[in-house]
C-alpha cells in the first residue's frame, strides 16, 4: 500500500523534474535568472541617497557662503555642483532633473551672520523623487546646522545622542535589501514553477491522462508540489550562500530554524501557486493570476511600509498574506537571530495558509472535471 | 505537365536522415496519394515542398518556383476571370485552428490571410458546419475540426493542394464527405497531394506514391497495383516489407491476475446533459470478461463523452458505470487502477522522451521499480520504438505517437482497456499488429472497449454498439449488424443503419 | 493591409475572450491604486519605539511624555534592556530610547566641560529604513523638548536658519509620486509579461504552421501582435489616468496629449521586449520566467521608482540606460508633478524611441517564416 503510494508519487515527481529540468535552456533560465538578478539588484538597489548633484545660487559670494559650500563639497553625499547666477537658471537646472537639490544663499547672508541677526539659507529639493527629496534635504540641513554649530562655537547645553544600530551596526542598506531580494526572487520562481505546472497540462491536454491513472488527487498534489519545492529550496539556499560568502552579511540565527522556516514559507507559496494553477485553463491565465496575487502580496508584506503603520483593516488583511510571514522570518532569523518561540508564532499562520491552499488546490482540480 | 518536380532531395535533422536522395514528379490535375509507414518522411516531404523546411541537398520546383527561396510567391494569390486564385493550399496535420475563435471567425480569418472573399455559404453547406457557425472551434468534435481545417485550406481554390492526413479520426460518412468536398471544390487543373493512412481512400486516387525510410518505393496507378482496395492494402503491405503475424509478445507476457468477475464493464443509464442538449442519453451496456466491445458512430455522436464518463474524466448527469464491479462515481481511483486508457488526442508528455514517458506510466500504474526496466524495454521492443527510445514524444510522427500512447496504456497489464481511436493515423502494418495484440489480449481475458473509424477493424470486435446523436441505435455482433442493415460490409451497414435511424 | 487587419481582429477577439488580460489591464491597476492610496503609508511613517527612563526627575518625565504625544512615534515604556531586546527581535518595537540616570543633572550643568547630556538611541538595524526614521524622530523629539524645557536658557541662538522647500510636491505627498509610478508598472506588465506569451503560444499550439502557409509575411506577424496589445495598453492607460486624476484626485500638471503620446512610445518599446522574448524562446514557461526576470523585476528595482538611480554604483547607473521604464518613470513623474518641462519630455521620448526601434528591428529579424532557422 505505502509502497505503491511512494512509487506513484516518485514517478510523478521524476516526470515533473524532467519537464522543467531536462532542457538545458530551461535549466539555465531557472538557475541563472534569479542569481543574476540577485547580483545586480543587491548592488544597485539602495535607499541611501548618494551622488547628489546640486545647483548653487550664491548671491552673497562671501567668506561665509564659500565656507558653507565647502562643507557641502567635503560631504561624501554630494557630487557635482553647478553654479548659476539667477533664479531662472536655478529653476531650469531643477526642472530638467539635472540636479536634485538647490542651495540659494541670499546676499545678506554674511552680513546677518556677522550682526548675529540670523541668516537664512534656502534649500530646494526635487519633489518628483519624493523619497530622495526628503532624504537629500535632510542631509543638506544637517550640513548647514553643523556649520551653524561651528559658528556658535558649540557652546550651550545640548543632547548628545549615541546611536546603536543593533544587528547592523553601520546600517548597511545592503544587509537589509539582500534578505528582501532573496525572499522576492524565491517567491517569483516558486510561483511561476507551480502556477504553470497544472495549467500547462490542461492547455496541452495531458492532464486527462494523469487523472485517469491511479494517482489520487493527493498523490498528484504531492508529485506536483515537491519538485518545485526542492528546486526553489535549493535555489534559495544557493542565494543565501552567495549572500553570506560574497556580501559578507553575518548570519545570526540558527541554520536549522532558518531552513525549516524557508521550507514552510515556500510550502505556503507552492500552495498558492498550485491553487492558481488548478483554477486556470491556460498558461496565460496562470501567469497573469500570479501577477495579480504577487503585486498586492508584496506591497502588503511590510517591505514597502511597516504593517503596524497601515490602517487596522488592512493590517488584518496581511494575516492572509504568506509573503508577510516569509519576509519577517527570513530577515528575523538571518539578521536578528530570532528564537524558536518567535519563529513558531510566525510559522503557524504559514502552516495554516499552506494547508488551506493545498487542500483547495486538490479539491479544485477534481471539481474542474465538469 | 508536372506541378512538382523533385530531384535528389535529401533532408536531415541532425544526423537522422528523414528524406534520402528522393526524386519524384507530381502530375498536374491528378490526385496523388502519399502512403508510407509512420516515420517514413511524409510530413517532412510535404513541409519541404511548401517551403517550411529547407532541403539539405537537391532541387524542388513547385509550379515554377523554388519553395526554399520563393515561398512567398507560392502563397500569393492572383486574379483570373475576376476571381482570386491561390497557387498553393497546405493543410498541416495538426491544423492551426484557433480554438478560442468560432467556426465562422476561423473561416473569416483564413480568408483574409489568403486574400480571398468571404463567400462561405457553399463551404459551410459542404462541411455541414452551417449550424455550428458560432460555436468555438475548441468545442467541435475531432471530425468537425478536420472538416473546418480542410475548409480553411480550400479557400481560394488553390491550384495545388497539399493535405497531411486530413482524414485522421474522421468517421466513414464524414470521410466520404471530405473526399467529395475536395473532388467537387477542385477543377480538372487542380493537383492534389494527399497523405493518408487509409488505403481504401488511396486506392481511389489517380496516383499512389509509397515512401519508406525517406525513399520512394512505388509510384503508379493504384489500380495497376491491385484492382480492389483490399488487395491494394495487401500489396502495399508487401511493398513495406510484408506483415507476418507472430504470436503477440504482449499477450504472451501478460498474466491476468485481476479478480474473476463476469461482467467487467457496465454502463448503467449513463447520461450527460448540457442544458437541454443530451450529449449522451440513456446509455446502458454490459461487457463480459475477455470481450472486445466496439463503440462505433459518427463524429460528435457522443462516443468520447461516454468514454470520459466511463473512466471518471467527466461527471455523468445521471447514471453510473462500473469497472470490475467498482463504481466509478463512488470509487474513481480504485476503479481506474484496473484501467488502461488511451485518449483520442495525444496526451503523453511532449517534452519527455519515449522511454521517460513509459517509465512514468509504469511507475504511476504501480509496477515495481525492479520490474520496471524489464517491462519498459519489453514494451519498447514490442511496439517497435527502440529506434526512438530517446526521442522526445513531441517530435514523433503521428503514427508513432499513437503507438506510444498504446504502449503506455498497456504497460501495467490492466484487466480492462479503454481505447479511444487507437489506430487513428497509424500505418496499415502497425494497425494489423495492434489488432493482433488486442485480440490476443482478449483471449487472455482482457476486456476491451474500443472506438474506431476503420470499418475493417470493426470486424475484429465481438460486439458492436452503434452510437448516434447520443443514443445507441443498434447492438450486436458484426454479422448481426450487417444482417440487420442488409449490407455486405461494415461500412455500408454503418451508413444504412444511421440513415434508418434518421427516419 | 487586409491580412494585417484580419490578424489584429483575431488577436483582439482572443484578448476579449480571456478574462486574464482584462484583469491585468483594469483590475490589477485598480487594486494597486487602492493599496497605495489607502493601504500602505509611505509618507510619515509612524514607528513604535520603546522608552527606558532611568532618570526620575520630574522634568525628564515630560520628555517621556512628549515621546508619548508625538505624532511620529508610538512609545512603550520598558524597565529593563532584556525586554527591549526581545521586543526588537519580535519586531514589536523598531527601536528604543534609553535616558540615563544622570540626564537631567548633566543638562542643568549647562555650559561647561561636559557639554550636554547623553541619550542612547537603539534601532533595529535589520530594517534600515525604519532604523533611520527612529534615529531622526528620536533626535527631533528630544531637541524639540529641549527648546521648550527649562534648560532652554542654556541653548545657543542659531545663526543660520535653513528653510527647506520641496518643489513640484510641496507637501511631499508620496501618493503624487507612487500612483503615476504604478501606471508605469501596469504598462510594463501589459507590454512585457502579457505579450511574452503570445507568440510562444502560437508555436506551442501549432497555429503557427498554418499561419506560415498563408500569404502572411513577417511584417504582418509582427504588427499583428504589436497593434492589438498596443490598443489594449492604451485603453488601460486611459483607464489608469482616469482613475488617477478623476477618482483619486492626483493633480496632473502636464499635457494629456503628450502624456499619451510618450506613453505610446513607451508601450511600443515594452512590447518589443515582450515579443522578442516570445519569438526567441517559443515556450511559454521559459518566456514568462525571462519576462519576469528581464522585464518586470528591473522595472521595479532599477527604474528609479523605488531606488534612486543616482545612488547606484556607476556601472549599474549605465546598466539602467537599457531599461525602458527608467525613461518613462522620469517622464511620467515630471509630467504629473511639474508639467511642461520640454527637455525632459524630449530626452526621454528620444531614448525610448531609439530603444523601441532597435527592439522592433530585432523582433522583425528574429521572426521565423519557416519551421526551422
Amino acid at each position: 500500500m505505502i509502497r505503491d503510494f511512494l512509487r506513484r508519487v516518485i514517478a510523478l515527481m521524476k516526470k515533473e523534474f524532467i519537464t522543467i529540468w531536462n532542457d538545458p535552456k530551461s535549466r539555465a533560465i531557472i538557475v541563472m535568472m534569479p542569481i543574476m538578478q540577485l547580483l545586480i539588484f543587491s548592488n544597485a538597489a539602495t535607499m541611501e541617497v548618494r551622488n547628489i548633484d546640486t545647483v548653487v545660487l550664491d548671491r552673497c559670494q562671501s567668506v561665509e557662503s564659500r565656507e558653507l559650500l565647502s562643507r557641502f563639497k567635503n560631504s561624501s553625499r554630494f557630487r557635482n555642483f553647478y553654479y548659476v547666477y539667477n533664479e531662472k537658471e536655478f529653476q531650469k537646472e531643477l526642472d530638467t532633473q539635472k540636479v536634485q537639490i538647490g542651495i540659494n544663499i541670499p546676499n545678506d547672508f554674511s552680513r546677518n551672520i556677522k550682526s548675529k541677526r540670523g541668516a537664512n539659507v534656502l534649500v530646494v529639493s526635487d519633489g518628483r523623487q519624493t523619497n530622495s527629496a526628503a532624504i537629500g534635504a535632510g542631509y543638506a540641513t544637517q550640513i548647514i546646522s553643523g556649520y551653524n554649530a561651528e559658528l556658535t562655537g558649540n557652546t550651550g547645553t545640548q543632547i548628545n545622542p549615541t546611536v546603536r544600530n543593533w544587528f547592523n551596526p553601520n546600517l548597511e542598506y545592503k544587509w537589509y535589501i539582500l534578505t528582501v531580494i532573496v525572499a522576492m526572487l524565491s517567491l517569483v520562481s516558486t510561483l511561476i514553477l507551480t502556477a504553470l505546472s497544472i495549467a500547462r497540462e490542461r492547455e496541452l491536454g495531458t492532464f486527462d491522462q494523469l487523472i485517469v491513472s491511479p494517482l489520487s488527487s493527493f498523490e498528484i498534489l504531492l508529485g506536483k508540489s515537491i519538485p518545485p519545492l526542492i528546486i526553489a529550496m535549493s535555489l534559495t539556499m544557493i542565494m543565501v550562500g552567495i549572500v553570506i560568502a560574497f556580501f559578507h552579511v553575518p548570519f545570526n540565527g540558527s541554520i536549522i530554524l532558518f531552513f525549516i522556516s524557508i521550507l514552510i514559507s515556500l510550502m505556503a507559496i507552492v500552495g498558492v501557486g498550485l491553487f492558481i494553477s488548478a483554477i486556470c485553463n491556460t498558461q496565460q491565465q496562470a501567469i497573469l493570476s500570479v501577477m495579480t496575487f504577487m503585486m498586492p502580496a508584496v506591497l502588503l508584506s511590510g517591505f514597502i511600509s511597516p504593517i503596524e503603520d497601515m490602517p487596522i483593516g488592512w493590517q488584518y488583511l496581511t494575516y492572509l498574506n504568506p509573503v508577510r510571514f516569509f519576509m519577517v522570518l527570513s530577515r528575523g532569523i538571518f539578521l536578528k537571530g530570532m528564537e524558536i518561540e518567535d519563529v513558531i508564532t510566525n510559522l503557524i499562520p504559514l502552516i495554516i495558509i499552506a494547508a488551506i491552499t493545498l487542500t483547495l488546490a486538490s479539491r479544485t482540480f477534481k471539481r474542474k472535471l465538469g | 505537365m508536372y506541378t512538382v518536380t523533385i530531384k535528389n532531395l535529401t533532408k536531415k535533422f541532425g544526423s537522422t536522415v528523414a528524406i534520402d536522395n528522393l526524386s519524384l514528379n507530381i502530375e498536374k490535375g491528378k490526385i496523388t496519394g502519399l502512403i508510407g509507414a509512420d516515420g517514413a518522411g511524409k510530413t517532412t516531404l510535404l513541409r519541404t515542398i511548401v517551403g517550411l523546411l529547407l532541403p539539405n541537398e537537391g532541387e524542388i520546383n513547385v509550379l515554377g518556383f523554388n519553395p526554399a527561396t520563393e515561398k512567398d510567391k507560392l502563397l500569393e494569390g492572383y486574379t483570373k476571370d475576376g476571381k482570386i486564385h491561390l497557387p498553393l493550399g497546405y493543410m498541416p496535420q495538426k491544423f492551426g485552428l484557433y480554438e478560442d475563435l468560432t467556426v465562422i471567425e476561423n473561416l473569416r480569418l483564413y480568408a483574409d490571410l489568403k486574400g480571398v472573399t468571404h463567400d462561405f455559404d457553399k463551404m459551410l453547406e459542404f462541411t455541414t458546419l452551417a449550424p455550428f457557425q458560432d460555436r468555438l472551434a475548441g468545442a467541435l468534435s475531432g471530425g468537425m475540426k478536420q472538416k473546418l481545417g480542410l475548409a480553411c485550406t480550400l479557400l481560394g481554390n488553390p491550384e495545388f493542394l497539399l493535405l497531411d492526413e486530413p482524414s485522421v479520426g474522421v468517421d466513414p460518412i464524414s470521410r466520404r464527405d471530405l473526399i467529395k468536398m475536395v473532388r467537387e471544390m477542385i477543377t480538372p487543373e487542380t493537383t492534389v497531394l494527399w497523405s493518408t493512412a487509409y488505403l481504401d481512400e488511396a486506392h481511389n486516387f489517380d496516383t499512389a506514391v509509397v515512401i519508406d525510410k525517406g525513399k520512394v518505393i512505388y509510384e503508379g496507378k493504384p489500380h495497376d497495383l491491385a484492382p480492389t482496395p483490399q488487395e491494394f492494402e495487401n500489396k502495399v503491405i508487401d511493398l513495406m516489407g510484408g506483415y507476418n503475424k507472430e504470436e503477440s509478445l504482449i499477450a504472451q507476457n501478460y498474466d491476468y491476475h485481476a479478480p474473476d468477475v463476469e461482467l467487467t464493464v457496465e454502463a448503467d443509464n449513463l447520461e450527460k446533459r448540457y442544458g437541454n442538449f443530451y450529449a449522451v442519453k440513456n446509455n446502458t451496456f454490459k461487457i463480459k470478461k475477455g470481450e472486445i466491445f466496439g463503440l462505433l458512430g459518427p463524429n460528435g455522436a457522443g462516443k468520447s463523452t461516454s468514454f470520459k464518463m466511463m473512466c471518471g474524466l467527466a461527471r455523468p448527469t445521471s447514471g453510473t458505470a462500473r469497472i470490475m464491479e467498482i463504481d466509478i462515481k463512488k470509487n474513481p481511483e480504485r476503479a481506474r487502477s484496473n484501467l488502461g486508457y488511451m485518449a483520442q488526442k495525444f496526451s503523453l508528455y511532449g517534452s519527455l522522451t519515449v522511454k521517460e514517458n513509459l517509465d512514468f506510466f509504469a511507475l504511476a500504474y504501480g509496477i515495481s521499480i525492479l520490474k520496471k526496466d524489464k517491462k519498459v524495454n519489453e514494451v519498447i521492443e514490442v511496439f517497435g520504438l527502440k529506434e526512438y527510445e530517446n526521442t522526445k514524444a513531441e517530435e514523433l510522427p503521428l503514427g508513432l505517437k499513437q503507438r506510444l500512447s498504446m504502449a503506455a496504456a498497456l504497460i501495467h497489464n490492466p484487466p480492462v482497456l479503454f481505447l479511444d481511436e487507437p489506430t487513428s493515423g497509424v500505418d496499415v502494418l502497425t494497425r494489423r499488429d495492434f489488432w493482433n495484440h488486442i485480440t490476443s489480449l482478449a483471449k487472455k481475458g482482457v476486456t476491451i472497449l474500443v472506438t474506431t473509424h476503420f470499418m475493417d477493424e470493426a470486424e475484429y470486435c465481438d460486439r458492436i454498439s452503434l452510437f448516434y446523436k447520443g443514443e445507441t441505435i443498434a447492438v450486436g455482433t458484426p454479422t448481426e449488424l450487417k444482417q440487420q442493415a442488409g449490407a455486405n460490409d461494415m461500412e455500408t451497414a454503418f451508413i444504412n443503419l444511421i440513415k434508418e435511424s434518421e427516419k | 493591409m487586409k491580412i494585417l487587419l484580419a490578424l489584429i481582429k483575431k488577436e483582439i477577439k482572443q484578448i476579449l475572450r480571456d478574462p486574464s488580460s482584462i484583469v491585468i489591464a483594469f483590475i490589477l491597476p485598480l487594486i494597486s491604486f487602492l493599496i497605495y492610496m489607502y493601504g500602505v503609508n509611505l509618507d510619515s511613517v509612524k514607528v513604535t519605539i520603546g522608552i527606558k527612563n532611568d532618570d526620575n526627575s520630574p522634568e525628564v518625565a515630560t520628555l517621556v511624555k512628549s515621546f508619548g504625544h508625538s505624532k511620529y512615534v508610538n512609545s512603550i515604556n520598558f524597565d529593563n534592556m532584556e525586554d527591549i531586546k526581545t521586543a526588537i527581535v519580535r519586531s514589536k518595537i523598531k527601536g528604543a530610547v534609553v535616558i540615563p540616570n544622570d540626564f537631567s543633572t548633566k543638562l542643568s550643568r549647562g555650559q561647561g566641560v561636559n557639554k550636554g547630556a547623553d541619550l542612547l538611541i537603539i534601532t533595529d538595524g535589520s530594517e534600515v529604513n525604519t532604523a533611520n526614521y527612529v534615529q531622526s524622530y528620536a533626535n527631533m523629539i528630544a531637541n524639540q523638548w529641549l527648546i521648550t524645557s527649562k534648560y532652554k536658557m542654556h541653548l545657543p541662538r542659531p545663526l543660520i536658519n535653513t528653510e527647506v522647500r520641496t518643489w513640484y510636491n510641496p507637501d511631499l505627498n508620496s501618493h503624487y509620486f507612487i500612483v503615476p509610478g504604478s501606471i508605469a508598472i501596469t504598462m510594463t506588465l501589459i507590454g512585457i509579461l502579457l505579450t511574452s506569451l503570445v507568440i510562444a503560444r502560437e508555436w506551442e499550439r501549432g497555429t503557427m504552421e498554418a499561419l506560415l502557409s498563408t500569404k502572411v509575411r513577417v511584417i504582418h506577424i509582427v504588427l499583428g501582435k504589436y497593434i492589438p496589445y498596443f490598443i489594449l495598453g492604451m485603453v488601460s492607460m486611459a483607464f489608469n489616468v482616469f482613475l488617477c486624476v478623476c477618482i483619486f484626485q492626483i493633480p496632473f500638471k502636464g499635457s494629456y496629449l503628450l502624456l499619451f503620446l510618450i506613453s505610446g512610445i513607451f508601450l511600443f518599446t515594452s512590447l518589443g521586449i515582450g515579443l522578442l522574448i516570445s519569438t526567441v524562446l517559443k515556450n511559454q514557461f521559459m518566456a514568462s520566467m525571462v519576462a519576469m526576470s528581464l522585464g518586470f523585476m528591473p522595472a521595479l528595482m532599477l527604474s528609479g521608482l523605488m531606488f534612486p538611480i543616482n545612488s547606484m554604483p556607476v556601472f549599474f547607473q549605465y546598466l539602467t540606460a537599457i531599461i525602458p521604464p527608467r525613461y518613462y518613470i522620469s517622464f511620467i513623474e515630471s509630467e504629473f508633478m511639474a508639467g511642461g518641462v520640454n527637455e525632459i519630455r524630449l530626452a526621454n521620448a528620444f531614448y525610448l524611441t531609439v530603444l523601441g526601434l532597435i527592439l522592433f528591428v530585432a523582433v522583425y529579424k528574429k521572426t521565423q517564416m519557416r519551421l526551422e532557422k
